[in-house]
């Protein structure tokens, strides 16, 4: 990169390409500057002076949203269910994936590939049968059937995710273990699974991202609006504004209340979030 | 992924060799061997009853007429032909092709274009984390806010009308709105992809660029013969994420309609969202067969299209 050419080259990609670039990014934050300042605006605000700052902090689209939008329940049902779908998942996962990357056993490698097959289908390909024998088990319309189906269809992912992981770890602690006489569980669950801790960490992370916003088998599976997930207070909320007139600010308000909480984890952890979702491929 | 090569190696070559001499297994590899199953069977059952049966069950449930509720009665192919002479659901699988080649042209495009454009950008990791954002954000919010942009008295009509353009085209109108939603998944998307992109590039060693310019190669040339084959095989796993993906598209489209009751227009439907319908259509009797059918159309094409990415983009490994 010494020469004059590619100096020069790199000049005129910097003095073109380097505002687009920038003008994509003011893009997306003025996206979300837009949302935040909305959910504090009127809705006649919103309409009128879209552009505009709030004049004053309405914190009653909030009050709104949280109350007769069934916004407060949702959030409630959503972190429950989500934190226990992501606990449940990293439990079943990370011995699965442990066992599968490092144990040697002939059919590991056939077993993997069959998980990763999991990746390829999409809800709406086993959403029928599932629907069909979940309903007489009093699985449907009931949060512990939501929280089986989402642990259960997150296993390819966290296996894909974590045999990779294990399979980075040194085997030399592994050797000295045995050589200690640890015996074999005893090794995976104190000195490989701390050891894969940050791993574990991204997985949750991964998988609560991924269930904050799930919508297609909650719309299928739940239908009482006490159990409702934050999505479908969200679609539950723009369904009334049909009937009740358009409440801009209290939608907006809903929005804030689904991402403010991701922004939060992302600025707090995020180049751990965008190394997760990109690793395996990026590699 | 060449790097896990070794510590697999080194992970499983200790363990077989204890196999191999039939002397030589000693009570700790078998103890070993014997965690092999319960560690694994709790999440393969849990995979298998979720997803790995209800496939089948799917593909079953698509050669038959039921209604959800009743006696299934046998009628071998004939909801597959009498769903591709359905017009709304060749619009479905049209969208769902256009989507997938069309969506996914644009999107490797613009990701490779930002990669190049963010290679030596003064504050690149903030540019990049911005970008990417939209992609953790639930998709049911993006496109709320995409509806409220493009609508008639949105977000980008107003902008449009203050620089003085009084008569915007009517963005959400039959036959522009999937365009539209299309212009919202490939901006969610391509944070993505050139994310991953750039990672790929990013290992390429600096003396390759530094052997171009000695050459005297132009941009293109040193995207040609450097950059382009080196993260080929990155690429060929970017291309099966989008197919994987873009397959699972709903929720965006759902949501542009405004609410969970009132579907939206048929003209921007994709196969996931016939299968919905088809069975929680706001009237009219539940098609399991036909629904099951367009999944089953669905996993096929996602099938055939991994296998030809991998087949196509497959060659010789480079090694640098």
């Amino acid at each position: 990169m010494s020469t004059a050419s590619t100096l020069r080259a790199g000049r005129a990609q910097r003095l073109l390409g380097a505002p687009l670039v920038w003008a994509f990014v003011a893009f997306n934050v003025l996206v979300l500057v837009w949302i935040l300042a909305s959910s504090a605006k009127e809705t006649r605000d919103i309409i009128t002076s879209p552009w505009a700052l709030p004049d004053a902090l309405h914190w009653d689209n909030f009050e709104r949203a949280w109350n007769a939008g069934n916004f407060g329940p949702a959030a409630l049902n959503s972190f429950v269910l989500v934190g226990g779908t992501a606990l449940a998942t990293v439990l079943l996962a990370a011995p699965a994936s442990y066992a599968l990357s490092r144990l040697g056993a002939r059919s590991a490698g056939a077993a993997t590939s069959l998980f990763a097959i999991g990746l390829g289908i999409p809800a709406h390909a086993v959403f029928l049968p599932l629907y069909q024998v979940m309903a007489p088990l009093g699985l449907v319309n009931n949060l512990w059937g939501l929280w089986l189906l989402y642990t259960a269809t997150s296993m390819p992912f966290a296996v894909f995710f974590l045999t990779g992981f294990f399979r980075s770890l040194p085997a030399e602690l592994e050797e000295a273990a045995a050589l200690d006489g640890a015996s074999p569980s005893y090794t995976f669950w104190r000195i490989m699974l701390p050891l894969a801790r940050s791993g574990l960490i991204t997985l949750v992370l991964l998988n609560v991202i991924n269930h904050w916003g799930e919508t297609f088998f909650a719309l299928v599976f739940i239908q009482e609006q006490d159990l409702q997930t934050l999505p479908l207070a969200l679609l539950g909320f723009m369904q009334q504004m049909q009937y009740n007139g358009a409440d801009w600010g209290g939608l907006f308000a809903g929005i804030a209340v689904v991402v403010l909480p991701l922004v939060g984890l992302y600025i707090w952890l995020g180049r751990r979030i965008i190394e997760g979702m990109t690793l395996g491929s990026g590699k | 992924m060449t790097t896990a090569v070794p510590d697999a190696a080194r992970a499983t070559a200790p363990t077989r060799r204890r196999t191999a001499g039939r002397a030589a297994v000693g009570p700790f590899a078998a103890h070993r061997k014997r965690l092999y199953l319960p560690f694994v069977l709790p999440a393969f059952l849990l995979y298998a009853a979720f997803l790995l049966a209800p496939v089948v069950a799917t593909a079953w449930i698509s050669l038959h007429a039921w209604a959800g509720a009743g006696p299934m009665e046998w009628v071998g192919a004939e909801n597959y032909t009498r769903m591709f002479l359905d017009p709304v659901f060749r619009t479905s699988f049209g969208n769902t092709l256009l989507l997938l080649f069309g969506g996914g042209t644009v999107t490797f495009l613009l990701s490779f274009v930002l990669t190049m454009l963010l290679r030596d950008l003064a504050g690149r990791s903030t540019a990049r984390s911005v970008i990417f954002f939209p992609n953790i954000v639930p998709a049911l919010v993006i496109s709320i806010l995409w509806g409220f942009l493009f609508q008639a008295d949105g977000l980008l009509n107003s902008a449009l009308r203050s620089i003085g353009i009084a008569h915007p085209p009517a963005w959400l109108a039959e036959e522009n709105q999937f365009k539209v939603i299309m212009l919202g998944i490939i901006w969610m998307s391509t944070g993505y992809y050139t994310t991953i992109i750039m990672a790929a590039v990013d290992r390429i060693p600096p003396y390759l660029y530094e052997d171009c310019a000695l050459a005297g190669a132009n941009a293109w040339q040193r995207f040609r013969h450097v950059t382009l084959p080196l993260s080929w095989d990155v690429i060929g796993i970017c291309a099966v994420l989008w197919t994987i993906n873009a397959m699972k598209t709903f929720e965006f489209i759902l949501a542009m309609a405004g609410s969970a009751s009132s579907m939206p227009s048929t003209s921007t439907w994709t196969a996931s969202l016939y299968a919905y319908t088809s069975v929680f259509a706001p009237t009219g009797v539940p098609q399991y067969g036909i629904a099951a059918a367009s999944a089953v159309v669905t996993l096929a094409l996602v099938g055939v299209l991994v296998v030809l990415i991998r087949r196509l983009m497959r060659r010789e490994a480079l090694e640098f």
